[in-house]
Parts: C-alpha cells; sequence; structure tokens
C-alpha cells in the first residue's frame, strides 16, 4: 500500500516537472548528435557552429554531442525514449540495424542527385556501394574507414643487412628470423590473436593472407563460414608455427593495444601491424621520444595475398522523424565535401580558432616553435592541450573522399611519412564487407565466436594442432551451429 | 587524539568530566617478538601492495616508454604531470568534482545516519517494512533506460543535482550505519528521552558525535564513490560544462591515445599520470580521517 | 503490507497501534526524506522491470512475449558454466578478501607504531583506486611469462620453475591469480570499516580479560573478534544480494584461450550481445537483470535467516 502510494506521489511530481522547451524562429534548425570526432566545446565548438550558420544562414545548428565513450549508450537513450535528433553519427553496426529497423531516412535518391556525387571530384563510390543495404543507402560517409599496414622498423632493417622490403611470406619470414636471431627476442606482437570486431584479422594479416574467421559471401553470392574454410586451416598452421618459431610475441593473446605499442617503443619488437595515416606519424614520434630511431618502412601487402582491410566508415544519418530531410540533406550533408569554404571547416576546423593565414609564431618558446608569415596556412595552438596543434576537425584531409575544388587554396601538408603510409593503405585496400543480420545470426554467433576464439588462441599456443582444433570445432556444436547461420544467410538470396 | 595527550582530564560530549578509562592508562609499546613479527608482515603486505602502484608511478614519471618493471625512471621528467595541470579546461572539472563530492557526502551522510537512526527504534511500527523497503531496492533495479527517464521527468539530467542527488542514497552505507548506531548503549537515549529530549535532539546530540569512526568511514565510502563517479556523468550529463575530474581524465587517457604527444610526453607518461592524479587526493586525505579510527575513543568516553 | 508493522518480539503490553505511532511521530519525519529518495531513484525507474516480459529492440514498440526472454537464457549452452561460475567465483572472492581484510584489521589494531600503523593502512587502501582496467594491465606484466614478467622471474630465481609460466592463458592458474588479484585490490578497502567498528570496542573489557589473565591471543579471539562479528555478518549478506552482478573484474582480466572457462553470467551475457551483430534486446538484458536479482534475494534471505537462526537476528 504505502509503497503503491509512493509511487503515485512520485510519478504525480515527475508529471509537474515535465518542461517543455520549445523555440520559435524562421530558420530551420537542424538537431545534431555527434560523438567526440567534431572538436568538442573545450576546443571551439562554437567557433565551427558560427562559421557553419555563417555559411549557411537559412539553418540554425544545434550540436548535441555527448562524451566520447558514452556515445552510443546515450544515443540509444535517446532513439528509444523518442528524442530523435535529425541528423547523427553511426558505426557500421549501429548502422546496418538502424536502417533495418526503419529509424534511418532513405537517402539513395537523395545521394544520386547530390552536388558531391556529381561534383568530379568524388573517389569514394566503392565505399558507398559498400554503405548500401538491399540496394538503398542510408548514411553518408565524408571519409574512408581506414585500416592497417604493415610497419617495419628501419633501424632493425639495416642492422640485420635486409636493404629491401619482403614482398612474399617466405621474404617476410626470414627477415622476422633475421630480426629474432639479432635481438634475441619475437619480431612480431599485436592485440590479440585475432581482432574483436571486423576486419578480425588485420592486426596479422602476413599470415592470415586470405583467410577470414566470419561469414564471407563468395563470388557467386553464397556465403561460407570462412572459419571452416581450408585457408583458415592453413593460416592457423602458419600462426602456430610462427608462434613456436618465437616470431609471433605469445603473449598476443593478452596484449592490449597499448602494451602492443608500449613493447614496439621499448624495441621488444620491430614489425608491427597498425592504423595508417596519422599513426604512422605518432609511432615515429614515440619512438624517437623514446630515444630510438623513429623511421618505419610501410610494407605492401605481400605477393598473393589479397590487399588490407578498410574499415567500414561511420556514417552520417538523417533520422526519420526529421521534418525536412531533403532539406537538411542539401544544407547539412551535401555541403560537408563541397570543395570549398564548408568542406574547409570540416576538415580543419574555423579560421582564427583552429587555423589562420596570419603572420605569427605558434608554439612560442617550446622547441617546436614556428614561425609563419602572412597568408601561409597553419594550424593553431590546442586550446586544451597547451604546446600541441591542433591537427583536425572532423574529417581527416588524409581520408577523404572528395578533394577541394580546383582553385581553392588547399592547405593540406601532412608529415610525409602519415601521407605515405595513407596513400600506400588507400591504394591496397579493400572494404570490409557488411554481413547481414539474421535472427539465427544473432541467436547463435555469441557462442560461436568465443569457441572460434578459443580454438585460434589455442592452436596459436600450440596446446593443440589444427586437426585437434577443428575436431573440437565439430564436437562441440559448433560445426551446426555455422552450418545453421550460413544456411539463413543463403536463404536471404 | 588530543584526548590521548592529556590523560588526566577525560570529557564526555555531553561536558561530564570522568575518569579516564583504564585502557588510557596502561604503558604502551612493549617490544615483544609478536609486535616484531607483525611490523614485518606489514612492511611485507605494504611491499607487495606497492609494487603494482610503483610501476604506475615510475611510468608516470619517466619520459621514455619502457614495458617492463623499472626500480627508477630511465629518464625522469614532469611533463606528464604538466600536461594535465596546464590543461586550461581541467580546472571547471575539478570544481564540479570537488562541490559534487563535498555536498554529496553530505547529503548522503546526513540521509544514511538519519534512516540508520530510525531503523535502530526496534519497537517503531513499520520498522521492519521500512527496512524491507529499503533492502528491496539493493537487489531490484528498474534499469537504465527506466532510469534515465525517471531522471529526465525529474529534470536531473544535464543538470549537476543529478550526479549528486542519485547516489546520495545508499542503502548499502545506510545499513553498516544502522551497526554502528547499535553499538551505542540503549541508557544513553532512554535517559534522554526522559528528560524530554525529541528524537532530533538524540539524533544531533547523542547518535552523532558518538558515531565519528563510523562518519568518518562511511563518509569515506560516499566521498570516494563521488570522486569516482564516472557512470551518472556519462549517462545523465551531456553539457560538457559540467563533466566531472574523473570523466576529464578518462577523455584524456583516451585521447592519449590519439597522435598528439604533449610537450615532451609520451602517451604512456599521459596515460600513467592521469591514474595518479586520480589516486592523489585519497592519499593526501585519509592520513587527516586516520584520528577518527584510533580504538576506544567513542564508547570509552561515555561509559559511567 | 501495513499489517507487517509488529516486531514480534514486543507484544508485551501492546498499545493501539495508532497510539504507538504517535510515540514515534519524530521518527517518522526523520524518515521521510530517505522514502522520497528512494521513491524517485528506486521506486519510480522499477516499471521498467516489466521489460523483462517484452521483446523490445530498443526501436519500435516493446512486444510481450510473456517468459520467452528467460527461456532464451536458460537455454543458452553455456549458462549452467557461467551461473556456477558467479556464484564460486563471487563467493571465494567474498570470503577471502572478507577474511584478509578481518585478519589485516586485527593486526592493525595490535600495532604499537602509531605512525606505522597510519602508514600502513594509507598504503593497504591505495589499489582500490585504480581502475580495474589499469589493474588487469599491471598485473599482465607481473604475471608475463617472459622475462618481464616479476613474479615468474622471482620463481626461477628461488629454483621452483625453470621456464616461465602463462599463468592468464591457464584455466587453473586464471582462477588462482583472479582471487589474488581481488584480494590485493579490495582487502585494504574493507578494514576502514572493520578498523571503524573496532574503536567501538569499550577497552574496559580488554582491562577485565587482562585482570583475568588473558594473553594477547586469547583477548584478540574472545573479544576483539566478536565485536567484529555483526559487521562481519552485515557485510557478508550485504554483498550477497550483488552476487550476481560480477562483471568487470572478470571482463578485464580474460582473454580468448580461458574465457569459456571463465565466463560468469555477465560476461557471458555481454559476449552473446556483442557478437550477435545487433544491438541488445532490452527486454532480454532486463529478464537477465531480473533472474540476477532473484538469484541475490534467495541467497540475501536464506543466509538472513541462518542468520537469524544462529545469532537471534536477521542483518536489519
Amino acid at each position: 500500500m504505502k509503497k503503491l502510494i509512493s509511487l503515485i506521489l512520485v510519478l504525480a511530481l515527475c508529471a509537474g516537472l515535465v518542461t517543455v522547451t520549445a523555440s520559435a524562429d524562421d530558420k530551420l534548425k537542424i538537431v545534431v548528435m555527434v560523438d567526440g570526432t567534431v572538436l568538442d566545446q573545450n576546443n571551439g565548438r562554437d567557433a565551427i557552429e558560427a562559421r557553419w550558420e555563417e555559411l549557411h544562414p537559412e539553418y540554425d545548428l544545434e550540436f548535441v554531442q555527448p562524451d566520447h565513450s558514452a556515445y552510443y549508450d546515450v544515443m540509444q537513450q535517446r532513439i528509444s525514449s523518442g528524442d530523435w535528433p535529425d541528423v547523427l553519427i553511426l558505426s557500421s553496426t549501429y548502422y546496418a540495424e538502424y536502417a533495418a529497423a526503419g529509424v534511418l531516412w532513405d537517402m539513395t535518391e537523395a545521394w544520386e542527385n547530390s552536388k558531391t556525387k556529381n561534383s568530379g571530384r568524388f573517389t569514394g563510390d566503392n565505399v558507398f556501394e559498400g554503405l548500401k543495404i538491399d540496394g538503398k543507402l542510408y548514411g553518408f560517409a565524408p571519409t574512408r574507414g581506414n585500416g592497417c599496414v604493415t610497419y617495419v622498423k628501419k633501424a632493425w632493417m639495416d642492422a640485420c643487412g635486409i636493404t629491401e622490403a619482403p614482398t612474399t611470406y617466405e621474404a617476410y619470414i626470414d627477415m622476422l628470423k633475421a630480426f629474432r636471431d639479432k635481438y634475441g627476442t619475437y619480431a612480431v606482437a599485436a592485440a590479440g590473436f585475432v581482432g574483436t570486431e571486423a576486419p578480425y584479422v588485420n592486426y596479422l594479416p602476413e599470415f592470415y593472407q586470405d583467410a577470414y574467421p566470419f561469414f564471407v559471401q563468395q563470388e557467386d553470392g553464397t556465403w561460407v563460414d570462412g572459419f571452416t574454410q581450408d585457408s583458415m586451416k592453413a593460416a592457423l598452421q602458419r600462426i602456430q608455427d610462427a608462434v613456436a618459431d618465437g616470431l609471433i610475441d605469445k603473449e598476443t593473446l593478452t596484449n592490449k593495444t597499448s602494451d602492443a605499442r608500449n613493447k614496439f617503443y621499448d624495441d621488444k619488437f620491430g614489425v608491427f601491424t597498425y592504423w595508417a595515416g596519422t599513426w604512422a606519424t605518432n609511432l615515429k614520434t614515440n619512438l624517437e621520444a623514446n630515444g630510438k630511431d623513429g623511421e618505419l618502412v610501410a610494407l605492401k601487402p605481400l605477393e598473393g595475398n589479397p590487399l588490407y582491410y578498410d574499415r567500414v566508415p561511420p556514417v552520417w544519418c538523417i533520422t526519420a522523424k526529421c521534418a525536412h530531410p531533403q532539406e537538411v540533406f542539401d544544407g547539412f550533408i551535401d555541403t560537408m565535401l563541397d570543395g570549398g569554404d564548408t568542406q574547409m571547416l570540416w576538415e580543419y576546423g574555423a579560421e582564427g580558432t583552429h587555423w589562420t593565414r596570419e603572420a605569427g609564431t605558434v608554439l612560442a618558446g617550446t622547441e617546436k616553435e614556428a614561425t609563419y608569415e602572412a597568408g601561409q596556412f597553419h594550424m593553431l595552438e590546442n586550446l586544451e592541450k597547451a604546446g600541441t596543434l591542433y591537427t583536425k576537425n572532423h574529417i581527416d584531409p588524409m581520408l577523404a573522399l572528395a578533394g577541394f575544388e580546383e582553385g581553392y587554396d588547399d592547405p593540406r601538408s601532412v608529415e610525409p611519412e602519415a601521407l605515405a603510409a595513407a596513400e600506400l593503405f588507400n591504394n591496397n585496400s579493400r572494404l570490409a564487407s557488411i554481413v547481414p543480420v539474421t535472427d539465427v545470426l544473432s541467436e547463435l554467433n555469441g557462442e560461436l565466436t568465443t569457441i572460434k576464439n578459443e580454438i585460434i588462441a589455442d592452436i596459436a599456443l600450440g596446446n593443440m594442432s589444427v586437426e585437434e582444433g577443428y575436431q573440437k570445432f565439430a564436437d562441440e556444436g559448433a560445426l551446426d551451429m555455422s552450418n545453421e547461420i550460413v544456411e539463413s544467410l543463403n536463404a536471404l538470396n | 587524539m588530543a584526548k590521548n595527550e592529556n590523560l588526566g582530564k577525560f570529557v564526555t560530549p555531553a561536558g561530564l568530566e570522568v575518569p579516564p578509562p583504564p585502557h588510557f592508562n596502561k604503558p604502551k609499546s612493549k617490544y615483544t617478538v609478536f609486535n616484531f613479527v607483525n611490523g614485518i608482515i606489514f612492511v611485507l603486505v605494504c611491499l607487495l601492495i606497492l609494487i603494482p602502484i610503483w610501476k604506475v608511478l615510475i611510468d608516470s614519471l619517466d619520459l621514455t616508454t619502457g614495458y617492463g618493471m623499472k626500480l627508477l625512471p630511465t629518464q625522469f621528467g614532469l611533463d606528464g604531470y604538466l600536461s594535465i595541470f596546464t590543461n586550461q579546461s581541467l580546472l571547471q572539472p575539478l570544481w564540479v568534482s570537488i562541490y559534487t563530492t563535498v555536498a554529496g557526502t553530505f547529503i548522503g551522510l546526513l540521509l544514511s545516519t538519519m534512516g540508520a537512526y530510525v531503523l535502530i527504534q526496534w519497537d517503531m511500527p513499520g520498522r521492519t517494512f521500512f527496512a524491507n523497503l529499503l533492502l528491496f531496492t539493493m537487489i531490484f533495479s528498474g534499469g537504465m533506460i527506466p532510469s534515465y527517464l525517471v531522471m529526465r521527468a525529474v529534470g536531473l539530467t544535464d543538470n549537476p543535482l543529478g550526479p549528486i542527488l542519485l547516489p546520495a542514497i545508499n542503502v548499502y552505507n545506510l545499513v553498516l550505519m544502522r551497526n554502528f548506531f547499535e553499538g551505542i548503549p540503549k541508557s544513553l537515549f532512554e535517559s534522554a528521552d526522559l528528560d524530554g529530549c525529541t528524537p532530533m535532539g538524540m539524533f544531533w546530540r547523542i547518535a552523532l558525535p558518538l558515531s565519528k569512526a563510523a562518519l568518518a568511514s562511511i563518509g569515506l565510502m560516499f566521498a570516494v564513490a563521488y570522486w569516482n563517479d564516472y557512470t551518472n556523468f556519462k549517462l545523465y550529463i551531456t553539457n560538457r560544462n559540467l563533466y566531472n575530474f574523473q570523466m576529464k581524465l578518462r577523455d584524456m587517457m583516451q585521447s592519449s591515445d590519439l597522435p598528439e604527444a604533449v610537450g615532451s610526453a609520451t602517451e604512456n607518461t599521459i596515460r600513467n599520470a592521469c591514474i595518479i592524479t586520480a589516486i592523489l587526493p585519497f592519499m593526501v586525505l585519509y592520513p587527516f580521517l586516520q584520528k577518527y579510527f584510533v580504538k576506544g575513543i567513542n564508547i570509552g568516553a561515555v561509559k559511567e | 503490507m501495513a499489517s507487517t508493522t509488529s516486531n514480534g518480539t514486543i507484544q508485551v503490553k501492546k498499545k493501539p497501534l495508532l497510539q504507538r505511532m504517535q510515540k514515534y511521530w519524530g521518527f517518522y519525519l526523520m524518515f521521510i526524506p530517505v522514502l522520497v529518495f528512494v521513491a524517485v531513484f528506486h521506486y519510480a525507474p522499477m516499471f521498467g522491470i516489466r521489460y523483462a516480459f517484452y521483446s523490445w529492440k530498443i526501436i519500435g514498440d516493446p512486444v510481450w512475449v510473456g517468459l520467452a526472454n528467460f527461456e532464451k537464457l536458460f537455454r543458452q549452452s553455456q549458462f549452467t558454466t557461467s551461473f556456477w561460475n558467479t556464484i564460486v567465483f563471487s563467493v571465494v572472492k567474498l570470503l577471502l578478501n572478507t577474511g584478509m581484510a578481518v585478519i589485516i584489521s586485527l593486526l592493525l589494531n595490535e600495532m604499537i607504531s602509531l605512525k606505522f600503523k597510519k602508514l600502513s593502512q594509507t598504503i593497504i587502501y591505495l589499489p582500490h583506486f585504480m581502475s580495474w582496467v589499469v589493474t588487469a594491465s599491471v598485473f599482465s606484466l607481473l604475471l608475463s611469462p617472459s622475462e618481464n614478467g616479476l613474479v615468474n622471474q622471482l620463481l626461477i630465481r628461488m629454483g621452483l620453475i625453470d621456464k616461465g609460466i602463462y599463468y592468464l592463458a591457464d584455466k587453473q592458474q586464471w582462477r588462482v591469480w583472479y582471487y589474488i588479484i581481488n584480494v590485493w585490490r579490495e582487502t585494504g578497502w574493507q578494514t576502514i570499516i572493520f578498523m571503524a567498528t573496532l574503536t567501538g570496542i569499550d577497552p574496559g573489557i580488554y582491562e577485565a580479560a587482562s585482570i583475568d589473565g588473558a594473553g594477547r591471543w586469547q583477548k584478540m579471539w574472545y573479544v576483539t573478534f566478536p565485536a567484529l562479528g555483526n559487521t562481519i555478518i552485515t557485510v557478508l549478506i550485504l554483498n550477497l544480494a550483488k552476487i550476481m552482478n560480477l562483471f568487470e573484474s572478470v571482463f578485464v582480466l580474460q582473454n580468448d584461450s580461458v574465457r569459456r572457462a571463465t565466463n560468469v553470467l555477465q560476461t557471458y551475457v555481454y559476449y552473446q550481445t556483442f557478437n550477435s551483430g545487433a544491438s541488445a534486446d532490452y527486454g532480454y538484458t532486463t529478464a537477465v537483470g531480473l533472474f540476477r536479482s532473484l538469484v541475490g534475494l534467495a541467497l540475501m534471505l536464506i543466509c538472513n535467516y541462518a542468520s537469524k537462526k544462529v545469532r537471534g537476528r536477521g542483518i536489519v
């Protein structure tokens, strides 16, 4: 009784306190929910907002930006409580699911007729093909997803008398063996023998080669479980041998990404497959800060190996509840890569806050002090972290799917090693495909993946042979689960 | 502590002078084998406890990045800490943390002591019901989304009061507090009741003054929970101006993963400096609280 | 519910209810703030418990599914393993942590150097402030099978083993270290509550015991330890209610090789969802939560009942 009364009291209290906010404005208001990839309030987001509204006076932009790590929790809360923004950023998992559930506005037609697609500058057609679900497009990706390339320490190669970067698996293994013998340590380490998310194999591509532990669509359109293929068995044998030979760090099992990086900086190993682009610079600076030689050689995929995997990039979506989706698309989405001032804003931030062309000195009094003349583009000092410069806003210039208009003053000047790694990756990568979610898959895959990963780890550590591993796979019913999922995927066709 | 120094006088909170309990007259410190062994045990225990923390501390002071254990930094430098404390946007979160911790601890202690005090009224009609009403909430919860809906309905989202008020009711602490109150001799309450003291009066004049150790320990538990609170800020606060220190530290630890080395500090140095910075306040605060943990100070003082 | 007000023990001369309540009006008044907080922050959201019987994929409306969510949970092939792991891990951990905390408190209590006592107290409570993620990463270094692993190096020097052992990759060793790491992290923190309880012991009792010729150990065993009894029982039972919440400490220490053997309910459900390719069915999550609550309730009631039988009273 009392409980009931108190409950009623509370409900009454709640009802009384619900506040209704309404804004009267003749401009079209766009509520945009973004994660930490857009510069935040402490980093001059207001300046970005002001500049954007200056460029697009018919709109009123409002950012909702939860803490980066809480983004998906908060976003789900909003969606489930009916409090939908007009535009939001989604990762590939949520994108596929929300599209299927009808949360997202179908922008296929808008995209076909968009200025961006028809600008002649756009280079991401294959990325957008990959984003289509049943032939329909629900999201816009301004960049590619990026992925990992293999970096080799130049100093280690020199010390072992290796003058040319290996191009075949045999040469690669020889190099690893030379490293092992020279330095008395393993040559490669990673965070996990298999990744937790697509594209699973991206940290050890030379060993996995064409194997893929998840479901893959073959050229004839049918699905198979990559784990049950011979290519996977061969890959696991390669990994087991390499661990037994002391070429791969056996602690790869328990390494976190930060452990792997720290070991790399501490010269525990010499070959590291990690993110392309700006990370190339970061690895270099951290190595140099550690008194090590920072020069890294980025490897092309080995001969006979497929290309590096590109992740599915995060996408900008318009929600189905948005009152004027076409207008929002035209004003907000389609201008992001306009090759002009708006793209500049998304790539580098607001002039005067994040970058400038005025004469001046940045980071005065530090080692990195630099003076620029009038007209010279340069980034400004970070508002939050003194001693560092801004590098970009939301769009990484190296990954952008469209360049600037001819004649626009493109300021792009990135560290050469980052550019080299990025270009190498962009030229040698393919998109990891999106696997459609079936009921059977969401029911069984949790269990299945755990067993697969256990078998991969146990084979890698030499606790069991490849045959024993696959025997276990069959014995524990995992093979049946795998077949059931494959069946359900094939039934979609 | 002060009472240890003038053993002759012993004063109850009510102002009565009483002879000191025998305990305080006893000569202390005998260097027996037991005490020696006991000391050795604690030296070892402290060492074991410190080894993992030492790793973090040394890494936070080392400008180079090493993977293994080190006794001392290879290249000593404070840049990790400098990059935290020269960060302009850290002052506001620090302030948020301080006021939510202080206010929250105060409200939390108030609710726990009042609730606990009511729960020791064994003869009060409804006592068992109230107790069960509280215990029930320890076990069952409505879940994340309903909690959010309620918080939003009462206007506590994006409101610093949210993370202050929500954790203030803590049944675990309340029950522990009740345990402490039970140690207070009943006769004290009874005689005060006969003197016409109101329940509130007894609460302020008897229950609280005699529970300093309990207040210190439960207060500490509240303070630590508030200081370390991350979940409530994550779920109910989206306005960056209302972030607390813990949110900010996590933010910085995450962004130290991004390619922006600060000064000559490497990502590893900053990450470890963040961890140490989060521990610091309570490393400093705890010794001050310890004077309330001296044995025999509470009940002994009111023995007639 | 209102009829449960009588305590049972005090039926000597029962006055009318209203009259008795009147005597306590001041206390009722004091309890109002507590009730308001509990009502708003705990009882108001409890309407959400009904989602345990719905399927709700966050988007769209919840669909009534009856007990299907529970069936789904019990049907999971790893359900039994992870359920027992949860109970075993938590109970062992709880007993070890509390036991160690009691021992440490008793020994601290006997310490004569006040300065060293304070210093020890401050040191042993520090690990509580390190997040689980950090704890896990430091310990995986200490336990490394390579030449960086302090534990292995020490054992090799002592001649106990000749090659580093990969503790965290071994299903049996993993459990041992899981408990050790938990003791390392939580013992010091738990002593706070015991140390505070010890301040409440009347020194006169020690004095009387001394006069009766009791030695240090006897005093410790017959005076100090029983004084902690109530707090120990309370701490144990209150923690029982939360047993099924075990998640983070296991999660951060797991790896692919030991995951299936060491999964607890929460980590199991996490991986089920994480690898399902879809975001969680909120109904299912709620059902798992409700199941955990019911187990917690049962455990707590059993122990409270046992406590009543043995000591004549429960925890509240």
